[in-house]
């Protein structure tokens, strides 16, 4: 329950403090990071290395914008990283053969290519929200499963080797292309983001999201259709991720069967310290790409103080505890 | 299993007839690796080959390890993701630890070996106690807590190893430990009855079972009783961390070095294996000779698609199949026994 | 010692608050060896929450507790039971899963290091089983047995230890006759050993069998401990509802019309209701009563198509209701408005805004299509928390920092977004302050003159009363009684209850 009806005139200046870094201390939090760094290594705040930043948050901001989705829901995806290995590796096998087979045809390659990697998306979110929405299995059981399946897909189709020769007409579509000289990933990770927030905010479905979340007997009995919309999240969830997946397809030059490794708990980490709260129904892109930014930045900023990777990984780990304990206090006093 | 089945059984024994009445007195589980062992036996020559059926006693004893840990977790309720990290971490750690005792004292071979199990037992301990803690004191689902921590146990056995093997253990260790044959049966198998029957007894005839139980079935009502919830929590995510562990020290013994990659699909297999034993994932519901005898199964079941030459990452793809249809039977055979009874 | 001769507990000016409830305001209460002491009182009265501050579950904010004349704090339900104090709630504190005898000895098991000595234990469930004549088998698992026998296993648990203190809460609600004569029996028998008793009931006839004092509770105050031989049924009612002073209930004039929703023969799978006949109709308020758990509350949730209907038929405006759920029902415009409000009815987290329209999502007035119409959205709801009285009237803070009487209203919000004939209240004004509930009550009254047709569903007697126009009573599971003009009173609802009793025993 709240306390202000309990005691309201106690400590509204320490409530209104703790509000005040609620809503801004990742902010705080960011800026003081950089700036630490930058001390370390002056490298951090230079214009080069922040326009790096930006451009590596596009691809976390979308997974974690793709993360987000479900855990408004209550939900989860554990399956997000493989699901990103797969499509990868799908969509590289189909361009590169199609190519082989017919070198003229390169347009519908790429088509192929890509509509392979969003089916596939589409055929991960159907199979966890179906089993989650209608067969009744918990989220994380769902998504450990579907994991362990995408990660066969991927190494089984690829031969758990990276799929090379990926036209470079791909790269320069969704990487190295620009228009007005703003790069290409950064022009699809922000219409992406946007749909996706008109969606979330804008649309009977994106509304019932929260409410499914916020309490989900509630949603039943204003009569949403939450079994369909709960399948749905999933699918946009994964056809997200498998958005991303291309770009970073693209990126690489090659369809890879260990892109995603780091990406579920990645996005999970973005996703929650942008302030997606795990209990569902509170969280918004901006959330998502703000949570994405910070990871992006701590990353970056740990590579250029040039700290180990596996050490990374193991801040990366402390992080997502110490955001969930967050949360927990800010959601704590409900 | 569960005392539901007591009133569709009466109902269902009409329309059924006798397989399914010889399906409910065996059980289930059993049944089916009778039928997965007969199959083998008659159709596959290779499968009772002493080399075959040993290293399926091996890889089913690793497993049957774990998975009991982890049927503590899943019986208070919660869920241990971090067991395969825990694994790699105790398998890097016991091995450093013991070549490096081994370095300063060459001839010492026994502390080098009691070191290097010490420290190994430690990471789980330790794992296990955080996990514990998390899920105790700050009340945050154990989902992300042992994803977070396995997270950082994966980082630090990376980090020791820089992802080379670790050599350099005592070849005692290896030779008359790991890779031993004890009255024509692997080492493994002897540990893995011991703790089959530890846990067994602590379940059924200690304190620390029922609690355990009582957390799972009912948190509140353990602790209006006066049970000590947080104390057997974390108890119970300790002991899945050191039973994890345990297993890697046997792991790592066979394989004669220690590394950061070594947990496979351990992790995974321990929940299936539990999920298929019947140990409800709400919690208070497990039974640990069931999830000695899925384990089993499961081992079987690899070893079959081995040596059928089904490729590994297909095997992945199937286990992944199995958990999440194991608890959607789960699933719907609650729903169903819940409107037989409210009729 | 400052003990007085033969007090077991005293409670000095207990007060316990909640969120926007005053649960307990200012009560004293005293408990004597060998006594039977019933709370008596409505539902939200505030029985629960004193025999949860006696029972450690909640600690007071304010008062003494003197416990065998030593003053107690910081109790926890541990600790109170370590002392004799025993609780029986009607929520079981029981595990499922495990067996009777294992949940008997839950937490005290006779145990050398760890080890459990079973035999002992299962001679000792039988042996206590066996005394209370409770027919109980130990080895059975607890989720398998009916609630009544639940009930034993809860008794059975309590009566374990050394008890100095039994609190039982409606302990007779789930048991047959034979069983009840047996637990009195009990109760007879603990009372010679010297073990006070609190029982908590509504139940006329058992209060005046086993009570040596009453306590009537209302409205979270204590309003008098009397002998039980000193009064008489009437006198009690009287003090438990109360001629309320501060809840004034208005004046409705009911010009019933045409029936709106008529429910036949209806009987639900899980057994809750069973042949069950009513109707409503439009510009009346059709009030249901009943004791807890008589199966009311099931009996609109399954209108509303939240609980799985067995046999029967629901007819909406003269048309039989083919498929019951919550959606197709609001598209009919029937409304139902739970009364949990925070398990059933409101996001807590999300603002009052999408709390009030989302209800009516599949309306244009609020979205073409799938895109919302979030100006005309605001606008709406904005009209609807002015017409609410919503304080402070503002639409976009989260419900969760909202008062219990204000969540009400954006609950009730939701039935003004659309085009609702038949409002279905189940236990509306369950706690809520005074002046949220005269607000509730106003609200029905402008409904009615729309026009609308109102179930009221409340274990609170005087409200089901002052403002139906008809009255049926149901009671275990079935509708008893059809009450209408001058016949609505007290004692025309509680002799139902206890005209049923014999019935049933005779059964």
């Amino acid at each position: 329950m709240n306390d202000t009806t309990l005691r309201p005139a106690e400590s509204s200046a320490g409530r209104s403090a703790a509000a005040f870094f609620v809503r801004y201390g990742l902010v705080i939090a960011l800026v003081v990071m950089e700036l630490g760094f930058a001390i370390v290594e002056p490298l951090v705040l230079s214009p080069g290395n922040l326009l790096n930043v930006l451009q590596q948050t596009t691809y976390i901001a979308v997974f974690a914008a793709a993360q987000m989705v479900v855990i408004l829901t209550r939900g989860f995806d554990l399956s997000l990283g493989t699901c990103v290995s797969s499509v990868s590796v799908a969509s590289a096998l189909v361009m590169t053969s199609m190519v082989a087979a017919d070198p003229g045809n390169l347009p519908s390659a790429l088509a192929m290519g890509i509509l392979t990697g969003l089916g596939l998306g589409v055929a991960v979110g159907l199979f966890n929200g179906f089993c989650i929405s209608v067969l009744n299995v918990n989220a994380f059981v769902t998504t450990l499963g579907s994991f362990n399946i995408c990660f066969g897909i991927a190494t089984t189709i690829s031969d758990g080797r990276p799929v090379f020769d990926v036209p470079k007409e791909f790269s320069e579509l969704m990487y190295s292309g620009t228009i007005l000289g703003v790069p290409a990933p950064v022009i699809i990770a922000v219409a992406v983001l946007a749909a996706l927030h008109l969606l979330l905010n804008g649309t009977v479905f994106g509304r019932s999201l929260y409410i499914i979340g916020g309490n989900p007997r509630a949603a039943t009995l204003a009569g949403l259709p939450s079994r369909r919309y709960l399948v749905l999240a999933y699918v946009l969830c994964s056809v997200l991720a498998a958005v991303g997946a291309l770009m970073l397809t693209a990126r690489t030059g090659s369809g890879e069967p260990n892109l995603g490794g780091n990406v579920t708990l990645q996005s999970i980490a973005a996703a929650v310290i942008g302030g997606v709260s795990l209990r569902g129904g509170v969280g918004s892109t901006y959330a998502a790409v703000l949570g994405a930014v910070f990871v992006t930045a701590l990353s970056n900023c740990m590579g250029l103080a040039r700290i180990d990777g596996y050490i990374q990984q193991i801040i990366l780990g402390c992080v997502i505890i110490a955001a969930i304990f967050v949360d927990r206090l800010r959601t704590g006093a409900r | 299993m569960s005392a539901t089945t007591l009133d569709s059984s009466r109902a269902a024994r009409g329309r059924h007839g006798w397989l399914a009445n010889a399906l409910r007195k065996i059980g289930f589980l059993p049944a089916l690796l009778i039928v997965l062992v007969g199959l083998l036996v008659a159709f596959e020559p290779r499968f009772m080959g002493t080399f075959n059926l040993f290293n399926v006693l091996r890889n089913s004893s690793a497993l049957m390890i774990v998975a009991s840990g982890q049927m503590l977790v899943l019986v208070v309720g919660g869920f241990d993701l971090s067991v395969g990290a825990v694994i790699a971490l105790t398998s890097v750690v016991t091995a450093k630890a013991m070549a490096v005792t081994l370095e300063a004292a060459p001839d010492d071979v026994s502390t080098a070996i009691l070191f290097g199990v010490l420290a190994g037992m430690a990471c789980g301990f330790v794992t296990g106690l955080v996990n514990g803690a998390c899920v105790a004191f700050l009340r945050i689902s154990p989902f992300m807590v042992t994803l977070g921590t396995s997270s950082i146990a994966t980082g630090v056995a990376l980090l020791l190893t820089n992802g080379i093997p670790v050599y350099g253990m005592p070849d005692a260790f290896v030779k008359e430990f790991g890779r031993a044959i004890w009255f024509g049966l692997p080492m493994p198998v002897y540990v893995s009855v011991a703790v089959l029957a530890l846990v067994w007894f602590m379940q059924r005839q200690t304190t620390v079972g029922r609690y355990i139980h009582a957390i799972g079935g009912n948190m509140q009502a353990a602790m209006v009783s006066g049970v000590n919830t947080n104390f057997y929590l974390i108890l119970a995510y300790t002991l899945c961390g050191m039973l994890a562990s345990l297993t890697s020290i046997l792991l790592t013994a066979r394989l004669g070095s220690g590394q950061a990659t070594m947990s496979g699909n351990l992790m995974l297999e321990s929940i299936a294996a539990g999920v298929i034993a019947g140990v409800s994932l709400r919690g208070g519901v497990g039974r640990v000779e069931m999830v000695a005898l899925s384990a089993l199964f499961l081992s079987i079941l690899t070893n079959a698609m081995n040596l059928l030459k089904i490729n590994s990452k297909i095997q992945t793809i199937f286990m992944g199949v199995i958990v999440v249809a194991a608890v959607a039977l789960d699933e719907f055979a609650k729903r169903r026994s819940r409107d037989a009874r409210g009729r | 010692m400052s003990e007085q001769a033969g007090t077991l507990l005293e409670l000095t000016g207990i007060t316990k608050r909640f969120p926007g409830v005053l649960a307990l305001d200012d009560v004293d209460f005293e408990l004597r060896h060998g006594e039977v002491h019933v709370l008596f009182g409505e539902n939200g009265a505030g029985k629960s929450t004193l025999i949860n501050v006696i029972s450690g579950t909640f600690a007071q904010d304010k008062g003494r507790f003197v416990f065998r004349g030593e003053e107690v704090r910081h109790l926890t339900p541990h600790k109170a039971r370590v002392m004799g104090i025993s609780p029986v709630f009607q929520e079981f504190s029981l595990v499922p899963d495990m067996t009777v005898d294992e949940n008997l000895f839950l937490g005290r098991e006779r145990a050398r290091f760890t080890l459990l000595n079973k035999r002992a234990m299962r001679a000792t469930a039988r042996q206590i089983i066996a005394e209370l004549g409770f027919d109980l088998d130990p080895t059975r698992k607890v989720g398998t047995l009916s609630r009544a026998h639940q009930q034993m296993v809860e008794i059975a648990k309590a009566l374990l230890t050394d008890v100095k203190l039994l609190i039982l809460d409606e302990p007779t609600a789930s048991l047959t006759e034979a069983e009840t004569t047996k637990l009195f029996a009990l109760i007879d028998k603990l009372r010679a050993q010297g073990v006070g008793i609190i029982y908590v009931s509504h139940r006329m006839g058992e209060i005046k069998q086993v009570a040596d004092r009453i306590t009537v509770l209302r409205d979270g105050r204590k309003i008098a401990t009397v002998a039980a031989d000193s009064v008489s049924d009437t006198e009690l009612v009287e003090l438990m509802a109360g001629r309320k002073i501060d809840v004034l209930f208005p004046r409705i004039d009911h010009r019933p019309g045409e029936r709106l929703l008529d429910v036949r023969d209806l009987t639900l799978v899980s057994g809750a209701v069973r042949e069950v006949s009513f109707h409503a109709r439009a510009g009346e308020i059709t009030g249901i009563a009943g004791l807890v758990g008589c199966g009311k509350s099931e009996l609109v949730r399954a209108v509303f198509g939240l609980e799985p209907i067995a046999g029967g038929s629901v007819s909406l405006f003269d048309k039989e209701v083919s498929s019951f759920d919550p959606l197709a029902m609001l598209r009919a415009g029937v409304c139902y408005f739970p009364s949990d409000r925070v398990a059933e009815g409101l996001a807590l987290a999300r603002p009052i805004r999408e709390n009030v329209s989302m209800a009516a999502l599949d309306l244009p007035g609020f979205a073409r299509g799938q895109v919302l119409r979030r100006t005309e959205e605001r606008r709406a709801v904005q009209e609807i928390a002015d017409r609410l009285k919503l304080r402070p009237a503002q639409i976009e803070p989260a419900v969760g920092r909202l008062s219990g009487g204000n969540r009400q209203k954006v609950v009730l919000g939701r039935g003004l977004s659309r085009d609702i004939r038949v409002f279905l209240f189940d236990e509306p004004t369950v706690g809520i302050d005074v002046g949220a509930k005269l607000e509730v009550y106003e609200l029905m009254k402008v409904l009615l003159d729309l026009g609308a047709a109102i179930v009221l569903v409340s274990s609170e007697l005087p409200e089901v009363l002052n403002l139906s126009n008809r009255v049926y009573v149901m009671h275990r599971s079935r509708m008893v009684a059809e009450l209408t003009g001058a016949d609505i009173n007290e004692p025309a609802v509680l002799a139902c209850f206890f005209r049923e009793e014999p019935a049933a025993a005779a059964a």
